[in-house]
């Protein structure tokens, strides 16, 4: 146990250290996210008028799309961040021809993708904190000290199932080494079938489908302890879904790791790239 | 006439950053013309700069000093003109276009080269034909074999029927088969049928050997010698070699105190180190040497050799062409 | 004549050349024609979420056209050519230097600006089947009327855009060989166009210095020209200014897109960094 602490220990270091060496990547996830939601918040003036919309409240419960979008905005960032970054962590150990050896060494893959996912997640942590002290500071977003810790829960409970699903990525990338196009259509997904960047409700089918994905329960849950002041215990049921989801997501990508691990083996194609 | 001189060319690189900046040398002075129809050699170890010095001579690099002549003809003058008339060859595994087949790369090329379709066609037929890539034109690249890619690549030098080709390490990473195709292709083909104007660089001395009329030594960025292969091997009258293999480590210096040894030098592969003396008479220091070596190590080869090639660099330069001169490496 | 019909050869070669590679990766090709779908749909279900439909009187207010939904599409769609410049063309270069063929590709007697212009001739014909294609299904599902005469016109503001953005297009090309992280530059540079250029609004909501800055974009004008020709959105100016804004715009972006070109190119040739990836 003590080694496999110390293993995700120097992982985390290891990963932070090369961090360091692209600084520029931290302040760009910090900042852009923002700006790709610029455009949502100029298009509202144009079509408006103003900064509240009553159509959008009737779909939404809340006039201000703008605190809707940049809320959808933050959220992201972990999801697509996190996507990105475990999905291809293990891809970039065989880019730098390292992934052998962290194979060979005696410590359990998994030991190795939990300290990944746990950098992981300090990233996207470090990146959303900025995100949300530019949308409070310069964009008025508004955030209660009350809501904080029902709005981490929630997160929480959301990217645990997150991270399952990219842990069993992280196996795919071991077997067919070019994970891009993979998490690129994933990426839609999220955009198109759960309310990111606009009300699902407005169109049958996109409602629909948009109940299969656990970050549409996630993002309405959020804003609705943010924007539509519900509390954690009014929310009960989301938070049930999303904890099943979590048991399920997590069991489904450990074992699918461990299933796409062993056959990458048998197969002979780790070093492969 | 001189088809290719190169004078006072002089390159240097900057690397790092910071404090950590620092200049390379990678080229020093390099003076050598070559008349047409010759095959010039550039022979030195990985890093010696030869890989430089081709680039500034295909105008891939801007030299810090100095001139390079084509035909008389000034190249950076005259860029576009003389990349017409030079025929490329880099060796790596990645210079093709690996989704393509290896007409259609050759199609390709042959555009920026300026051939017409007609011509093109023509060409593109004769030279899979002629390097045995027939069978196999239609296909990706990415299914060869690195013997196969070579092949192209060479095809793709000599698509515009080029005056001078430049040949850099072209047997590099080759199996034997290939290594051996592509030496003959060079003797056979380009200089005996076409009489080509070769530069061909190579740390193999015996490739340089075979095929070379001249071989420059280049060693750490600098021309140390131009001569025929023979002149070469002359230059060290009533000279013997005597060559130890063992299993350990040893210090050069030991031999320091025995006055009759001319040069030392060791390169280790595979956990087996191989001690090369060059001396006049290698039975006087034969005792000696064994003694020393065998203290500490375990000696599994001793030999007394002709000096070949390599071993006239090594007294020349004191350096291994199996070693890489770290410092000089070339990106 | 003669060597003029050689780097019409080459250029077409290039062409050709890239179409072929593409094409070998399938997924990724379908994927191109609807990756711009993807991020256009949620920007009109949103538009329309907050309109509660696709008639808004702000927007006529500002700029004579009432629908939402054409104004975004056409807006959106044709932004698609600054993509174009900023990622086909752009990454143009690197993409050679990946497959390690650009030494192979510079030691040619082909200038580099001829084959700039094979890069800039295929990307062209790419984006315009994306193009194509994106105004289909979208007209499939939303169903929009335009101006049949303002076809011609715009396609002509839209040539004019092209060569501005061809001259965007080199100097991202060349900023890539010596920015080992070239993409977080075409990235930087496309969130922030997408702010300024008024492709799902007008010009006038955006923050004066915006506005401003829009100015200096070719693609401000070619969006402007193209909805005013096919919808009839009121124009900040008049249309002889676009025009003219447009040509200076034109030669401004050409010249200093080779300017930086050639500056990178002298530059990797005395580093020797032309073949690393």
């Amino acid at each position: 146990m003590v080694r496999n602490l110390r293993v995700i220990k120097a992982e985390v270091i290891k990963t932070i250290k090369i961090w360091f060496t692209y600084p520029i990547m931290l302040v760009f996830w910090g900042i852009f996210p923002l700006v790709w939601v610029m455009p949502f918040i100029f298009q509202g003036k144009a079509f408006v008028g103003g900064l509240t919309s009553e159509s959008f409240k009737s779909l939404t419960g809340t006039a201000n799309y703008l605190s809707f979008v940049l809320l959808g905005a933050i959220i992201s960032t972990y999801i697509f961040s996190g996507l990105w970054g475990v999905g291809n962590a293990l891809r970039e150990e065989t880019y730098w021809g390292t992934l052998e050896y962290m194979i060979v060494s005696p410590t359990h893959p998994m030991v190795i993708l939990v300290g990944k996912t746990m950098v992981e997640f300090l990233y996207a942590s470090v990146v959303v904190i900025a995100q949300v002290l530019i949308s409070v500071f310069i964009l008025g977003l508004r955030v209660g000290i009350s809501q904080f810790l029902p709005v981490v829960l929630i997160v929480f409970l959301l990217l645990v199932g997150f991270y399952g699903l990219a842990i069993g990525l992280a196996g795919f990338t071991l077997l067919i080494k070019e994970v891009h196009g993979f998490v690129h259509t994933l990426e839609w997904v999220f955009y198109l079938f759960s309310p990111i960047r606009y009300p699902v409700e407005i169109n049958p089918i996109t409602k629909t489908l948009s109940l299969l994905l656990p970050l549409t329960y996630a993002l309405v849950a959020v804003r609705a302890i943010i924007l539509l002041n519900k509390r954690i215990l009014d929310l009960g049921q989301t938070i049930l879904f999303l904890g099943i989801m979590d048991i399920v997501f997590l069991i489904a990508g450990i074992f699918l790791f461990a299933y796409l691990e062993k056959k990458t083996r048998k197969m002979g194609t780790i070093a492969m790239y | 006439m001189n088809a290719l001189e190169v004078r006072d060319l002089t390159k240097k690189f900057r690397r790092g950053k910071g404090w950590k900046k620092r200049e390379i040398l990678a080229v020093a002075n390099a003076n050598f013309s070559i008349t047409e129809g010759e095959i010039f050699g550039l022979l030195g170890p990985n890093g010696a700069g030869k890989t430089t010095l081709v680039r500034c001579i295909a105008t891939l690099l801007i030299p810090d000093g100095g001139k390079i002549f084509l035909f008389g003809r000034d190249v950076f003058a005259n860029s576009l003109w003389a990349r017409g008339n030079i025929g490329l060859l880099t060796s790596g595994e990645r210079t093709l276009y690996w989704k393509l087949s290896a007409v259609d790369n050759l199609k390709f090329f042959a555009a920026l080269y300026g051939l017409s379709p007609k011509e093109r066609d023509k060409r593109i037929d004769y030279l899979l034909e002629l390097l045995g890539l027939k069978e196999v034109a239609y296909e990706r690249v990415e299914r060869y074999s690195s013997g196969m890619k070579q092949k192209l690549s060479l095809a793709r030098a000599l698509l515009h029927d080029p005056k001078v080709l430049l040949l850099d390490e072209p047997t590099l990473g080759l199996d034997p088969g290939f290594a051996r195709f592509i030496r003959n292709f060079i003797k056979e083909e380009l200089k005996g049928r076409y009489k080509k104007t070769i530069l061909l660089t190579t740390h193999y001395m015996e490739e340089a050997d075979e095929l070379c009329d001249r071989i420059a030594f280049i060693n750490k960025g600098k021309i140390v010698d131009v001569k025929r292969p023979e002149e070469y091997k002359r230059e060290m009258p009533h000279k013997e070699v005597l060559e130890i293999r063992f299993i350990g480590s040893l210090d050069k210096r030991e031999f320091e105190k025995m006055p009759t040894i001319e040069s030392v030098s060791t390169f280790t592969k595979d956990g087996i180190t191989t001690l090369k003396i060059i001396a006049p008479r290698i039975e006087e220091i034969l005792n000696e040497t064994i003694n020393i070596v065998s203290r500490n190590n375990k000696i599994l080869l001793v030999n007394n050799l002709q000096p070949t090639l390599e071993d006239v660099f090594i007294y020349i330069t004191g350096t291994s062409l199996k070693e890489d001169t770290k410092e000089e490496l070339e990106e | 004549m003669k060597r003029l019909l050689g780097y019409l050869r080459a250029i077409w070669a290039e062409n050709i050349k890239e179409w072929k590679i593409e094409l070998s990766y399938k997924a990724d090709f379908i994927r191109g024609m609807i990756d711009p779908l993807v991020y256009l749909l949620p920007h009109l279900l949103y538009g329309i979420a907050i309109v509660g439909g696709r008639s808004s009187p702000y927007l006529e207010k500002l700029s004579g056209s009432s629908d939402i939904v054409t104004f975004v599409i056409l807006g959106y769609i044709f932004i698609g050519f600054l993509n174009m410049a900023l990622w086909a063309m752009g990454f143009s270069l690197r993409k050679e230097q990946f497959h390690g063929t650009l030494e192979a590709v510079f030691a040619t007697p082909v200038p580099r600006s001829v084959f700039a212009l094979g890069m800039a001739c295929h990307s062209t014909l790419h984006q315009s089947i994306i193009v194509v294609f994106q105004l289909i299904v979208m007209y499939l599902i939303f169903s929009f009327t335009i101006k049949v005469s303002g076809i011609l016109p715009s396609l002509l503001i839209i040539a004019l855009m092209l060569f501005a953005l061809y001259g965007f297009g080199m100097m991202v090309a060349a900023l890539t060989l010596i920015f080992k992280q070239g993409w977080l530059v075409s990235e930087a540079l496309s969130g922030i166009m997408m702010v300024i250029t008024p492709i799902a609004y007008p010009l006038a909501v955006l923050p004066i210095f915006m506005q401003k800055a829009a100015l200096f974009v070719p693609a401000t004008y070619g969006v402007l020209g193209v909805r005013y020709f096919l919808i009839g959105e009121r124009l900040p100016f008049s249309l002889t200014t676009l025009f003219i804004r447009l040509l200076i715009l034109c030669v401004v972006w050409i010249a200093f897109g080779i300017l930086v070109f050639n500056l990178i190119d002298h530059h990797t040739r005395r580093q020797g960094i032309l073949g690393t990836y």
